[in-house]
């Protein structure tokens, strides 16, 4: 977390360097969580209700509850630790909205967390809140990279 | 510190809390909080179909714990440098306290599974003690970022 306290991130070559290969593996690690979740857990609420409650008339087993909550629990360690540094970064990086948009971004992963098991436990209707909240802290992220991205590569940060 | 870094790391106190939640719902739910359910997952229990852990097995299992509970000590620990807390002798104790705690949670099994079954009281006792160091180490933060 040095590069926090840096005056001027463009002029520190190799610190704005290693910032950006940082970014970019974010960024893959966010497109292949996605392409990741598609084809396992599901990013839609058929797949998803189908991974967690099973489906009968195709034969698909529910997932484990020792399973799911294996999954949640990677995932919450995981997403905490991409999300600090990513924000971390862009704080540093961008002069408006950071609050507001930090925010939206923590506020958004945290209760795509928080639904997911209660999907699980309580009721099916807290699927489509994950999915919404799960992508909406995606578009976020994605947004936030590039923004950061960009903005390391201006004169002056 | 920045109001924005605050707000970063209040957030990871959130996702530390929703972590502790998740480690605890799956303790009970693989082990159980019992000493005899400890024994059982470890050393096995042909009553209850409970298949014993080899000591790879129980590696396996360990092997990503020590990447993660030193990675989420270290981060939460060092934020408390930033707080009126980094002098004091008892935040010495903490940091030891919290690395004990959690190499002790994660290698206890090993000595469980030869045979040392009273360790399992100190698999449970470091797994709730560990949970509470984090927990309120929180706090301190928490209340050291709403004070600022």
């Amino acid at each position: 977390m040095k590069f926090t306290l840096i005056n001027n991130l463009q002029k520190d070559s190799a610190m704005s360097l290693v910032l950006k290969g940082f970014l970019v593996f974010i960024l893959l690690y966010l497109v292949s969580d996605v392409v990741v979740m598609n084809s396992n857990f599901g990013i839609s609420a058929d797949k998803v209700n189908t991974t967690l409650f099973g489906n009968e008339e195709e034969y698909i087993d529910p997932i484990s509850e020792a399973s799911f909550l294996e999954f949640w629990h990677t995932e919450i360690f995981f997403i905490m630790m991409i999300l600090l540094t990513l924000s971390a970064i862009f704080i540093r990086v961008a002069k408006r909205s950071r609050i507001i948009l930090t925010n939206i971004l923590m506020i958004s992963s945290i209760s795509s967390l928080i639904f997911l098991p209660l999907a699980y436990y309580m009721s099916n209707f807290f699927v489509h809140l994950y999915i919404f909240t799960y992508f909406i802290w995606h578009i976020m992220a994605l947004y936030m990279i590039l923004y950061s991205f960009w903005k390391l590569n201006a004169k002056s940060v | 510190m920045q109001k924005a870094y605050k707000l970063s790391i209040l957030y990871y106190l959130a996702f530390s809390l929703l972590l502790i939640v998740s480690a605890v719902m799956l303790f009970e739910h693989k082990i159980g909080f019992s000493f005899n359910g400890v024994v059982d997952y470890y050393v096995g229990n042909e009553d209850k179909f409970i298949p014993a852990k080899s000591l790879v097995g129980i590696l396996k299992i360990v092997l990503p714990h020590i990447f993660v509970f030193g990675l989420l000590a270290m981060v939460l620990l060092h934020f408390l440098v930033f707080t009126e807390h980094r002098y004091k002798k008892s935040t010495l104790v903490l940091i030891y306290l919290t690395f004990t705690t959690a190499l002790l949670e994660m290698f206890t099994p090993f000595l469980i599974v030869v045979g040392l079954e009273f360790f399992a009281y100190i698999k449970l006792f470091s797994f709730f003690i560990f949970l509470a160091l984090i927990l309120y180490v929180s706090w301190l933060l928490l209340r050291s970022i709403i004070k600022e």
